[in-house]
């Protein structure tokens, strides 16, 4: 039964993964662009795993003695003006972007995933709620929205990760949705109902993972939204609380202020946000092309 | 300051040192060759502000946001010489009042008010406008004030009595000698009868040199000058007029690129003042205790700080100096609940703080005997005590409470920051849901009367933390009543002895911060142990 | 499509009532209202005189009453009182809408202007260099948080032109500013201009491969009218979506824009009123941002329909 051609996109997906992965120099040389995000990703993620090692202070550590100290010696990007190595608060920032980035985007992929599937799949007054529920959700801009969520939850970690996920959930029920509209006609379906499967492990064992390679585009780019998001909630004052190094927090007020005696408590933060943004969304792009031309963006 | 020529009545030591003053200073006049009158009478001075006041209604708010802009408006009774730079029971001017009189038993106090003024539409003033101010402040008003946070300023006042249109006397129950000091303040406006406490919340009506022309939340508050000012060739500018910039960025580079004439009073941060000289060299700054002193609230009432034992090793801590040199670049200098020297009338001397428990020089001793403490309550290296910081989500608020995480490390506790929301801050603090919190509290006035009866007596709304000490409350009492500055600071000092013993509400320093200004602003007197109580501006004027 | 039409308002108006309830649920989740920020700003903490002023505001009615009376008075017409500066809520957003409107305009404008033709050079001149610089700036753009841009902007400003861009007085003449609002809306409009640049290069893209363009050519047609005549104008209509797209996207970057450049509009005001638990102004405002939305979605689809008969019977 294993036809090349059965089965939609995901086997067409998996056939070339398959191809490419044996010949890592072929995709570097048919997305170069690609190839750069995915090392930009690998070195942020890198970092932040590293981070105890490669750095020297610990990013909450004060030092009077250090205040705006210039980047160069024991502070190879300066510190801040409670004496933190920004070297360390970037690194271990790392973690907090990402761990904000992944979260919000995996929530709100796992909420919207749902959603959609069973949105499409079942339809009848179920789809009709849903679909609603979603248009009121995307009726509000996303900083809006993640704003009262936040201002709603309070400022933790955890909360921050939910208020940033609500809002992307939308997005991804809708594109799930309709890519589940079209899958639910596709003849393996029937195939599978003939056979006496019941409708749950059809959605969850056929349908789903055909819609994952679109679901793998869509969240790329969500990563880098929810990644901004985060760092303009923090702005804000809305963010993550202290003392997490957030790269977001790092660029708030208090950083802003300094901002002509000591730049780069102001250049290098945003430096890390735009080139992780940067970074995903070349990766987002090259893996779009990979798994649907037809999605291009 | 007097002009030559006018003589302003007081009661007679007032008068006769008045009656110096002018002389002398019409005999500097004549010797100096330069007339007095060089100030124009002209031009809109543009400052800027860092958020919104709440309201326009002093006497609703405890914010220097809403003192600061409003001021202009309105008179006292008495006020804080504008001219002088401390602030001091001998520096009170004469305002709405022309004179006062003490009984002999010191507590009666009368006032003889000034004829002729108008209020900003058109009514006059009379005694009565004193009593309805008086009236809610007291809480006895009909239709009262939305919020009164200093009732507790008048606990002392037994009645206000009009005699006649144009005196006032105040019942005491007992001798107050500062409570003229409390009438001096920029917190004590004289508000009208015929206007609602609603309508003071946004348009304000005083007699003051300056009228309420317009403010529009987050964007500007005008003000303009009263032509019909009691005082003679006053205000001299024509208006003011203030921008409100929440965003502390850009409004420090508004301010070094010439959008404005000065800051806001206090808002350069101290690492700030060597980037806006350098920016703006031909700006002023000058440096100056704010009166917001940053103090822990421990929470005498849970675990873990109901032991005192824990208490005292939390006191013993405290390293001042680290958080000075981080914060205010060792510019900051100890301090007790009062202001400190040399700007403050009621610091203790050096060897005195350095007495307290926890304020010894020897930093690494004091932390020895508290982790000796703590191994005998149980805690040591493998068993930390874990326990959160709490404190509001702004710079100012966490930035201490960092350091102070970092310090408690050294003790063996294990502190978490618990960063809130102003709105949770407040219902936490309320409840009583907190172990540490770190707090900022502002001194409207440099004096006892002000910062124990509002912060340490037992009843006081704003005593966040409870704490409550009969003997301690009996001190409060005793050093109100002494006329003797010398006796009165002795008591003083006994009561900061005892606050620090009971950990009550350690504090950790008095900020500093620096206004900065351009030399064509002139007549700017800055007070040097208040931000509360200089913004009456009739004395500044624009040299351009 | 007169059915299409009513279904779609319905749709419309079921919408907005269900943002109605989810905001006003939000902002009652959210801890402390207006009655614990002006005991905090006056440092009192009594309990029973805070209960006093939540009677007299009306915060201690149940929630559904509190929800009908804010309908009914939006019905009316009365869109309430903000609870800070006790004024009627349309007083304190109606003047700010103007500055933003023009902020938004003259970002979109700006996003147009350099989206759409970098965008079709992009499609027309697929995978070669030029595309692929293009390709790689747009997403440089697209990664560049906005207030940072706009710090960056300010500091160059200060640094190297002696002045700083930031809104204090509302010039005199439109003119005047519309030049001062085109520095925070470049700004604001990079990030957008990055995405329309995006969206246009692959709505090209779609469309020049159509068979329809094959056919021109083939018939002879030179490559320059096919480009710009067949295929920008069918491409067209998909640009009109981005532009409706880019409406939400774009409010975010205005909030902002407007705090770092001071510009008294309607989205910083919204910031400042939701710390304020104002809740007048912030559902108010929430609705009316929420209205424009889905309106110019509402019209998009309009479009779109008109446009494309197939659309039609897909509902």
């Amino acid at each position: 039964m294993a036809v090349a051609h059965e089965g939609g996109a995901f086997d067409l997906a998996r056939n070339r993964a398959a191809g490419l992965s044996s010949s890592l120099a072929h995709f570097l040389r048919r997305y170069p662009l690609g190839a750069a995000g995915a090392a930009i990703v690998l070195a942020i993620v890198l970092m932040a795993l590293l981070a105890d090692w490669i750095t020297i202070f610990d990013p909450t550590a004060t030092d009077a003695h250090a205040s705006l100290a210039r980047p160069g010696g024991a502070h190879p990007l300066g510190a801040d003006f409670m004496g933190r190595d920004m070297w360390s608060r970037i690194a271990f920032g790392a973690r907090i972007s990402l761990a904000v980035g992944v979260g919000a985007t995996s929530l709100g992929c796992i909420i919207g995933v749902s959603i959609g599937l069973l949105s499409g799949y079942f339809g009848g007054w179920l789809d009709l709620v849903a679909q609603r529920f979603m248009d009121m959700l995307q009726a509000l801009p996303l900083l809006v929205l993640a704003l009262v969520m936040s201002a709603a939850l309070g400022p933790s970690l955890e909360n921050v990760i939910l208020a940033i996920s609500i809002p992307l959930v939308p997005t991804v029920a809708r594109v799930i949705r309709s890519n589940t509209l079209m899958l639910r006609e596709m003849p393996f379906v029937e195939a599978a109902r003939a056979v006496g499967m019941n409708e749950i492990s059809i959605a969850l064992r056929h349908v789903l993972p055909n819609t994952l390679a679109p679901l793998i585009v869509l969240a790329t780019a969500q990563l880098g939204s929810a990644i901004l998001v985060e760092a303009a909630l923090s702005f804000l004052g809305l963010g993550i609380p202290e003392p997490y190094p957030s790269w977001g927090r790092m660029l708030s007020e208090s950083a802003a202020e300094y901002v002509r005696t000591a730049p780069w408590l102001v250049i290098y933060p945003g430096l890390a946000i735009s080139l992780a943004v940067f970074g995903t969304n070349l990766l987002g792009d090259a893996l779009r092309d990979i798994f649907d031309p037809r999605l291009r963006l | 300051m007097p002009l030559p020529g006018v003589l302003l009545k007081g009661e007679e030591r007032m008068q006769s040192r008045l009656s110096t003053v002018s002389a002398a200073t019409l005999l500097a006049v004549l010797v100096a060759g330069t007339p007095a009158a060089a100030q124009k009478q002209s031009g809109t001075l543009k400052y800027y502000h860092r958020d919104n006041p709440p309201t326009t209604s002093i006497h609703e708010e405890a914010t220097v946001s809403t003192v600061n802009p409003f001021m202009a408006v309105f008179n006292n009774l008495v006020l804080f010489d504008q001219g002088k730079p401390v602030n001091s029971l001998e520096t009170i001017v004469p305002d709405l009042a022309e004179s006062w009189t003490w009984s002999a038993d010191r507590k009666r106090l009368t006032f003889k008010l000034r004829q002729g003024i108008k209020w900003h539409d058109g009514k006059s003033f009379t005694s009565k406008d004193v009593g309805c101010t008086f009236d809610l402040l007291l809480g006895k008003a009909k239709e009262g004030l939305r919020l009164n946070p200093r009732q507790v300023w008048y606990h002392n006042v037994m009645n206000v009595r009009l005699d006649g249109d144009f005196e006032v006397t105040f019942e005491l129950k007992e001798p107050q000698p500062s409570f003229l000091a409390l009438l001096a303040s920029g917190y004590t406006p004289i508000y009208p009868c015929h206007v609602s406490p609603r309508e003071m919340r946004s348009r304000p009506i005083g007699t003051g040199p300056f009228k309420f022309v317009e403010f529009r939340r987050n964007e500007v508050i005008r003000l303009a000058r009263n032509e019909n000012y009691w005082k003679q060739g006053r205000p001299y500018l024509d208006a003011i007029e203030v921008r409100i910039i929440p965003s502390r960025s850009t409004r420090i580079l508004a301010f070094v690129s010439g959008e404005f004439d000065m800051t806001y009073d206090t808002d350069v941060p101290i690492p700030l003042i060597k980037d806006v000289e350098s920016q703006a060299p031909k700006a002023i700054c000058q440096l100056r205790p704010t009166g917001v002193y940053v103090n822990l609230l421990v929470n005498q009432e849970a675990a873990p700080f109901n032991d005192a034992r824990l208490r005292h090793a939390a006191a013993l801590a405290i390293d001042r100096k680290s958080f000075d040199d981080i914060l205010g670049q060792g510019k900051l200098g100890l301090s007790g609940a009062m202001q400190p020297l040399p700007e403050g009338a009621w610091g203790m001397p050096e060897e005195m703080l350095r007495s307290l428990p926890g304020y010894g020089a020897d930093v690494e001793k004091n932390a020895a005997d508290a982790r000796a403490i703590m191994q005998g309550l149980g805690y040591g290296p493998d068993k930390l005590l874990k326990l959160k910081v709490s404190t509001r989500d702004i710079a100012i608020y966490r930035d201490p409470a960092v350091i102070l995480i970092d310090q408690l490390k050294k003790i063996y506790i294990d502190a978490e920051l618990d960063v809130v929301d102003t709105t949770i801050w407040h219902r936490k603090v309320t409840r009583g849901d907190y172990a540490i919190g770190l707090n900022l509290t502002g001194l409207a006035v440099d004096d006892p009367d002000v910062n124990f009866v509002e912060n340490y007596t037992c009843s006081s709304e704003r005593n966040y933390n409870k704490y409550c000490s009969p003997e301690v409350e009996r001190l409060i009492a005793l050093q109100s009543r002494e006329e003797d500055h010398e006796k009165r600071k002795a008591i003083v000092w006994q009561i900061e002895r005892k606050l620090a013993e009971d950990v009550a509400r350690p504090v950790i320093h008095f900020q500093r911060a620096a206004t900065c200004w351009y030399p064509w602003v002139k007549g700017l007197v800055l007070h040097q142990n208040s931000i509360y109580n200089g913004a009456r501006f009739e004395d500044v004027w624009l040299d351009r | 499509m007169a059915t299409y039409l009513i279904r779609r308002l319905l749709l419309m108006v079921l919408t907005l009532f269900g943002i109605s309830v989810l905001i006003f649920v939000l902002l009652r989740i959210v801890p402390g209202n207006i009655a614990d920020i002006l005991f905090d700003a006056a440092g009192m903490v009594s309990a029973a005189e805070k209960h006093k002023l939540e009677a007299e505001l009306g915060l201690d009615k149940p929630i559904v009453v509190q929800y009908v009376d804010w309908i009914g008075g939006l019905a009316r017409g009365d869109f309430g009182y903000t609870y800070v500066s006790e004024r009627p809520a349309l007083e304190e957003i109606l003047p700010r809408i103007p500055v933003t409107a023009k902020l938004a305009a003259l970002a979109v404008m700006f996003s147009v202007l350099l989206g759409v033709p970098l965008g079709v050079v992009s499609a027309v001149r697929q995978n070669t260099a030029l595309d692929y610089v293009l390709r790689v700036a747009s997403l440089s753009g697209l990664s560049l948080p906005s207030f940072w841009l706009g710090l960056l902007i300010l500091m160059a400003f200060v640094q190297y032109a002696g002045w700083i861009p930031i809104y204090t007085e509302k010039p005199a003449r439109l003119w005047d500013e519309l030049a001062l609002l085109s520095i925070p809306a470049a700004a604001a409009g990079l990030r957008s201009s990055a995405l329309v640049m995006r969206l246009t290069r692959s709505s090209m893209l779609e469309v020049l491969r159509q068979d329809y363009v094959r056919t021109a050519r083939a018939k002879g047609a030179s490559p320059a009218a096919v480009n710009y005549d067949h295929a920008l104008r069918n491409a067209m209509l998909p640009i009109i979506t981005i532009i409706g797209i880019e409406a939400a996207f774009l409010v975010g970057g205005l909030i902002v824009t407007e705090t770092v450049f001071n510009i008294p509009g309607v989205a910083r005001f919204l910031v400042e009123a939701i710390r304020w638990r104002d809740y007048p102004v912030v559902q108010n405002l929430v609705m009316f941002i929420a209205i424009i939305v889905v309106s110019v979605n509402f019209l998009v689809d309009m479009a779109y329909a008109v446009l494309d008969p197939r659309i039609r019977y897909e509902e």
